[in-house]
């Protein structure tokens, strides 16, 4: 795996992506020759009518998804030649996610879920520790690090879930709706964390979302229709 | 990846505890089959231990050695000497060595007349035949030279006769002819299973030798048993015996009663397939929770694949919970079993259906045995079987994509 991330490479780069179902032997057309480049320090929302690829374009991305025609690079990381174990290899190292639900594990306290995919990476327990206290303090977690998600309320649960996507300092941050379920001002504490791990530490973060006051909030919109990219506001200016 | 296993180890428990009220039952249904099947088991071993003991103590010992031909026609005349001397070695250990003469007679009172085997022992030597278990009313025998009769209880009511009375014994002696001779019975014996009752009258040995006179023989018996402190020396036991007296006939007690043998050879199959009959029904509701654990979960499972846990680990925690849940299971049903087992104490009082048990070769009392081997191989196969349940849900977890992580 060549790991060159240099600032001129794009951190995620799409060309002509086509990803097609078959749903009972009918093709279905998720993708259909999608293009996108993503650059470092980026804050990308995806907009766009339900079913006009969102979800679909951000697993392949995360390589949660295969694709069936074009090219996508993440990271300087070329997905199409990796087979399952290498994709969640590459999860594992580059990519942090946020979804809309069941984001942690139950069983375990909102450290331990953070420590979990350190533990995953095989980082020493020390190490750990020490760096999943730094990402839920920075989250504003510090004192409800020992309940269990059943424990923490809708917002609260989505802040330990990018505390553990940004634990492992990923190159990316995808967020498929991270604020479908929460109220309208906890949506607004959360994008705030967001856009501050973005302006603050430079995290670049791709979410998918139909909301308009997600938009407000990041730098670039792109907005998908029929399985292509539509609009972007970086093509616009 | 000592860590990711202790990790995994850790998730597992504590989906366990997660989903207590479910597991609980399964908990219950296996500890209650594994229970229910080491106290069955161990009736049935405790049938099998008792039909051998029954085997061995019934004159026949483990070894028994006769004059040749004595078997088809017993009488005097096919003894041989009690000088006969029994030599095995240290890795063959004997309880204990009975010489005896075993022959047909007919007892009289003034009102019966029955066939019997009489029986001439040395009592000191009987502490390893069914002569140890007899309840006996009145005086036993005092020695080899007590020429007085031991009879069972059944007898002395058919022949309605008692301790102190006379009655004759008509037995054929070393010429050939008969002897009738008067005898004071002594004492009455009272056996746990009812045939030596009937069958068997005794004297001692001393006396019967003086009575029938002798074949020329220095001390002449029909019998000598040996009874081995374990069944299984028996067969190299029984091989030295007949290389050392290749003038006797050498025989064990599976060859003497074959049946008892072939009974006590099915009951170890019977155990095994027993038990797995029970797992197997209880494989079913198994598989069943099990699976739906994991369907439930599909998600959960989804989203651990998509922030990279590979396959090999998420099936190695399924078969985790799945074994886990199994070991907790079979150790409280072993348990339970053990307690159920020391429950009932002393065994089962057989005697409602005392006849039935004797035609098997059983005593009156069931006594259940529960052995370490025993154990560990109800132990052992349970965790097979838990093995076995757990590739239906380990199957299921590895069709879980990472994308059923996504909330569709
Ligand atoms: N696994 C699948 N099998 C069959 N069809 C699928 C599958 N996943 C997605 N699709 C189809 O692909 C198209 C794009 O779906 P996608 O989920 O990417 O849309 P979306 O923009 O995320 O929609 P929404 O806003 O509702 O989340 C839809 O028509 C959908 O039905
Ligand atoms: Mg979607």
């Amino acid at each position: 795996m060549s790991d060159n991330t240099a600032s001129d490479t794009p951190v995620v780069y799409c060309q002509d992506v086509q990803r097609i179902y078959q749903q009972e032997s009918v093709p279905v057309y998720a993708l259909r020759g999608a293009n996108l480049t993503i650059t470092a320090g980026e804050f990308v929302s995806l907009a766009g009518p339900s079913g006009s690829g969102k979800s679909t374009l951000l697993n392949v991305i995360g390589g949660l998804d295969g694709f069936d025609a074009g090219e996508v690079t993440v990271g300087g990381t070329s997905l199409g030649a990796l087979n399952a174990s290498e994709l969640a290899q590459m999860r594992l190292e580059k990519v942090g996610f946020v979804f809309q639900a069941y984001n942690l594990i139950p069983v375990l306290s909102a450290r331990e879920n953070v420590e979990f995919i350190l533990q995953l990476q095989g980082v020493s327990s020390q190490e750990r520790q020490e760096r999943a206290n730094s990402a839920l303090q920075s989250l504003g977690l510090g004192d409800l690090g020992d309940r269990r998600p059943g424990e923490l309320s809708g917002g609260q649960q989505q802040r330990v879930a990018i505390a553990r996507a940004i634990v492992t300092e990923p190159v990316l941050l995808l967020a498929d709706e991270p604020t479908a379920n929460l109220d309208s001002k906890t949506t607004s504490e959360l994008l705030e964390v967001l856009q501050q791990l973005n302006q603050q530490q430079g995290m670049t973060i791709v979410t998918a979302t139909h909301d308009p006051i997600v938009m407000s909030y990041t730098s670039r919109q792109v907005a998908m229709m029929d399985g292509e990219i539509h609009q972007d506001s970086a093509m616009a200016s | 990846m000592l860590g990711t296993l202790t990790l995994l180890f850790n998730l597992s428990l504590r989906n366990i505890v997660r989903y207590r009220r479910r597991n609980f039952f399964l908990f219950a249904a296996i500890a209650v089959a594994v229970g229910g099947t080491t106290l069955s088991n161990s009736l049935i071993r405790g049938w099998q231990v008792d039909m051998l003991e029954t085997a061995v103590s019934g004159l026949s010992g483990h070894i028994k050695m006769q004059a040749p031909g004595f078997a088809d026609d017993p009488s005097l005349q096919r003894a041989f000497s009690a000088s006969t001397n029994v030599v095995l070695d240290d890795q063959l250990p004997v309880a204990g060595i009975a010489k005896r003469i075993n022959l047909p007679a007919v007892i009289s009172s003034e009102r019966e007349t029955r066939g019997v085997a009489m029986i001439g022992i040395d009592p000191a030597d009987e502490a390893i035949s069914l002569y140890r278990d007899f309840e006996v009313s009145g005086e036993t025998l005092a020695g080899p030279d007590d020429g007085r009769l031991l009879i069972g209880k059944a007898l002395a009511e058919t022949l309605q006769t008692k301790i102190g009375r006379r009655v004759v014994m008509i037995v054929e002696g070393a010429d050939g002819k008969s002897r009738e001779r008067g005898y004071r019975i002594a004492g009455v014996f009272d056996s746990p299973t009812n045939w030596p009752e009937e069958a068997l009258v005794f004297t001692g040995l001393q006396a019967l030798q003086d009575t029938l006179a002798t074949v020329g023989l220095d001390n002449p018996i029909t019998e000598l048993s040996v009874v081995l402190v374990s069944d299984e020396d028996r067969p190299s036991a029984a091989e030295k015996l007949r290389d050392q007296h290749p003038q006797l006939v050498v025989k064990d007690w599976r060859q003497m009663q074959p049946q008892i043998a072939e009974i006590v050879d099915v009951v170890d199959a019977t155990m095994v397939i027993w038990f797995i009959l029970i797992m197997s029904a209880l494989t079913f509701g198994l598989v069943n929770t099990l699976i739906a654990t994991v369907m439930q979960r599909t998600q959960e499972l989804g989203m651990l694949r998509a922030l990279g846990m590979n396959k090999q680990l998420l099936l190695i925690q399924v078969v985790m919970e799945c074994v886990g849940i199994m070991v907790v299971g079979v150790i409280a049903g072993l348990m339970l079993g053990v307690l159920l087992v020391f429950g009932l104490g002393e065994g089962i009082d057989l005697s409602a259906f005392s006849e039935s048990a004797e035609a098997f070769g059983m005593s009156t009392f069931l006594k259940p045995v529960l052995t370490v081997e025993d154990l560990l191989l109800f132990g052992g196969l349970s965790m097979l079987v838990g093995l076995f349940a757990s590739f239906f849900p380990a199957r299921r977890a590895l069709k879980i994509s990472p994308l059923m992580a996504m909330n569709r």
